[in-house]
């Protein structure tokens, strides 16, 4: 009865893989926010005690979800993390750097194992990381116990300690009041000493909490409300805080995990709706003349009250796809450490605007990308110690990751206080390997481009090779598929930033709807800063260009009947879009403007019928496709036939 | 109060979410068996203040409160010292088998658990009371 029956079993528990995955995730999301912290004890007296049971009860869960889905290797590895943790915090207290090493490249091990198995590819042995693990284990079971107990924190001298009583009841419960929320509220207050259950006289059941808080009475009264009661603890020695800080990973019972795929298909019936209600209107327009005015009229408000609460649907799914992207710096701040440890350099990881939400699918598509531009930073940006002291630098290398967000764009930068990058070498090696035309002077865009050309640099392809990610060019193209924009700002001596601009969201856009020729094009109303209405006579040629004048400068023109090779009869007055913004502004010449919508943005992925300056496709209603520009790509074909 | 009517509730206390679903599909072949769940000790305890329960499955390691000391306070406490609780904790701690069984334990499992033994187990105490 006790043996398992494996045939079963792995058909029963396969059920739970994806949530076994995301679990997974979380994981380890917190153990690796708990490792940067650690890095910092290392070889110090004492270990913060909390970060140590954060990191056990981590692998502990991992050990016991992966044994349960029948990924052994993961089982066993996260067995001897979870061993090595339990020495640790039995034995010295003391985390030496070998064993943080360990504790590090098991845990990168670990992320492997299991993605391995995500992606159906055979498990990394994991004999060498287990034997490490057991290396350090030993050692530090061997050092007398010289450690003494950890100290409380300071800051909670100056607090008073509360005696916190909460009953819990049904209708508190339903409220949303529970032993989870109250906890919480606490710790936001003050630092939280004691948690425990007790069964009060007439039977029922009350926590008791102690914290020291130096919030005020009237901050506590307001806990009354919801069932609390406080006094000032009576002065006992105080036990060992139990915890300093929540633990990250335990999600509150009021969330819930989704498969993005369920919210894929959810976006999806959205999508259809945006293009019902288009088709409504065009409908409605077509009514206008045979129906009654007032009956009309009414439609119409239905009609556009419709529109705005799908909106507002439109928005809410969104916000639930979207996520801090604070998770993914703090990925990349493990692989700095692990660069930095290798080439010997000294760098701290700042960042800022962690609390920045951006779309879920968004994020795991850069996140690659963004990993190059940080591994380059530290490889290539940053100086060696050495270096930075002869430079009179400070010897630390300092990175930032930033998010922000403008309108409907999250800007993420990337920036490092290294070397910056030499033009002359860019231009030398550009012109040795015949990707440049022979210009002498790169501004920071030319830079980027040159950078981003596929084969253009060496180290870039040996990375690849080598399974350490993607290159410049590839970073560019994801940036640009997703509909972002990637820039450069950099300075000898003072340091490189890389800027990435993407849209908060995806899918669903605001359009121009335009008609070259009589077909219909979609244009993503982000990228137009202007409309102009010109008279055809006003267009002058200049070196094979068309071009008008445009506050006080000429803007050139790109007539879309020729780049995607219509016949076309010119009238006498056509539309400019313009696209970018003072010297790099382009117009995109259109017969007529039709209006604005909002459009359901659909990749073409047959390569037939994929074409150079065509981003996707869209329905507007009647039934009929519009395709949608790509405003990058026809730029650089407006640029290109320049030369 | 008919015995036959009865939906029997089952406190699942486990703090990693796929083990809670994981054990709650498994007991989903019980009769009249419907089950709450909790992420912690604490949690668990509010579960027990605020909706009858007729059963634990417990998970031992959990922040907050061990799951120790969450059989250790169910057990002296008149109202439900009666509750059968089924540990169910990862392999590998063969001393806390005993130690759990001392305490007031009524069965003890361990992880990776078959989902079929684990429904008997259940179904079994179930009956008994």
């Amino acid at each position: 009865m006790d043996k398992q029956t494996p045939d079963n079993r792995g058909e029963f528990f396969d059920q739970f893989l994806d949530d076994y995955y995301a679990e997974c995730d979380e994981h380890l999301v917190s153990i690796r926010r708990s490792l940067v912290t650690l890095e910092d004890e290392v070889d110090a007296r004492t270990v913060d005690r909390t970060l140590l049971d954060n990191l056990f009860r981590s692998f502990h869960t991992l050990k016991g979800i992966s044994g349960m889905v029948g990924l052994g290797a993961a089982e066993q590895l996260a067995h001897h993390l979870e061993s090595y943790l339990r020495e640790l915090r039995e034995g010295t207290g003391v985390l030496s750097e070998s064993g943080f090493e360990a504790l590090v490249a098991g845990v990168s091990l670990l992320e492997n194992v299991i993605n391995a198995r995500r992606n159906d590819q055979p498990a990394p042995s994991i004999d060498e990381i287990v034997q490490r693990l057991q290396a350090v284990s030993t050692d530090s079971a061997d050092v007398e116990k010289t450690a003494e107990s950890p100290t409380e924190k300071s800051d909670v001298t100056t607090a008073r300690r509360w005696e916190v009583e909460f009953t819990p009841t049904v209708e508190l419960a339903e409220r949303g009041v529970n032993v989870n929320t109250v906890r919480s509220r606490l710790q936001e207050i003050g630092q939280l000493i004691q948690a425990k259950p007790v069964v009060k006289d007439a039977g029922g059941i009350a926590f008791e909490f102690v914290i020291a808080t130096s919030a005020d009475k009237t901050t506590l009264a307001s806990f009354e409300a919801d069932g609390l009661s406080f006094k000032p603890a009576v002065d006992e020695p105080a036990p060992r805080p139990k915890e300093t800080q929540p633990v990250p990973t335990i999600a509150p019972a009021s969330v819930v995990r989704v498969d993005l795929d369920r919210l894929d298909e959810l976006m999806r019936i959205i999508g259809e709706l945006v293009i019902s209600r288009t088709r409504l209107d065009e409908q409605l327009t077509e009514l206008k003349r045979s129906t009654p005015p007032a009956l009309w009229r009414s439609l119409q408000e239905t009609s556009l009250s419709m529109s705005r609460q799908l909106r507002d649907l439109r928005e809410s799914v969104m916000r639930v796809r979207m996520v801090q992207i604070g998770e993914s710096f703090e990925r990349m701040t493990f692989v700095v450490r692990d660069l930095a440890r290798e080439s010997g350099k000294k760098v701290i990881v700042q960042f800022s605007g962690g609390e920045t939400e951006i779309d879920k699918f968004l994020v795991e598509r850069m996140m690659d990308p963004l990993m190059h531009l940080v591994r380059n930073a530290v490889s290539h940006g940053l100086e060696t110690a050495a270096e930075r002291e002869a430079q009179g630098k400070r010897t630390e290398g300092l990175l930032s990751l930033s998010a922000t967000t403008a309108g409907e764009k999250i800007i993420i930068k990337i920036a490092d206080d290294g070397r910056g990058i030499d033009r002359n070498l860019v231009l030398a090696r550009a012109n040795a390997r015949g990707l440049s035309d022979g210009d002498s002077h790169l501004d920071d865009d030319a830079l980027l481009n040159l950078l981003c050309t596929p084969g253009f640099s060496t180290r870039d392809e040996a990375d690849r090779e080598s399974g350490r990610g993607v290159g410049m060019d590839v970073v560019k193209k994801a940036t640009e598929e997703l509909g972002g924009r990637i820039s450069l700002a950099t300075k000898v001596g003072e340091g490189t930033t890389f800027s990435i601009e993407l849209p908060l969201t995806l899918a669903i856009a605001e359009a121009l709807i335009v008609s070259v020729n009589g077909q219909r094009f979609a244009v993503p109303q982000s990228a137009v800063t202007e409309v102009l209405e010109v008279e055809s006579s006003s267009t002058k040629v200049l070196e094979n260009n068309e071009i008008i004048p445009y506050r006080g400068k000429v803007l050139p023109l790109i007539r879309l009947a020729r780049v995607f090779e219509m016949n076309h009869q010119r009238g006498d007055n056509f539309h400019v879009l313009v696209i970018g913004e003072e010297t790099n502004a382009v117009g995109l010449a259109v017969d007529r403007i039709l209006g604005q919508r909002e459009i359901v943005v659909r990749a073409i992925k047959d390569p037939l019928a994929q074409s150079r300056g065509i981003a996707g496709a869209t329905e507007l209603g009647d039934q009929r496709v519009v395709l949608i520009l790509d405003i990058t790509a026809l730029r650089q074909l407006a640029t290109t036939a320049k030369h | 109060m008919s015995d036959d009517l009865k939906m029997n509730n089952i406190l699942v206390v486990d703090d990693s979410p796929t083990m809670r679903r994981m054990v709650i599909t498994s007991l989903g072949s019980l009769r009249r068996v419907k089950s709450t769940q909790a992420g912690s000790g604490l949690e668990a305890i509010e579960r027990l203040a605020i909706e009858p329960v007729d059963l634990m499955v417990l998970d031992l390691n959990m922040p907050d409160m061990h799951g120790m000391e969450v059989i250790g306070f169910v057990r002296s406490h008149q109202a439900y010292r009666n509750i059968p609780i089924v540990v169910l904790t990862t392999k590998g701690e063969e001393s806390s088998r005993t130690e759990a069984l001392a305490a007031g334990a009524t069965r003890y499992l361990t992880k990776p658990f078959d989902p079929r033994q684990l429904a008997d187990v259940v179904g079994s105490l179930l009956q008994a009371s």
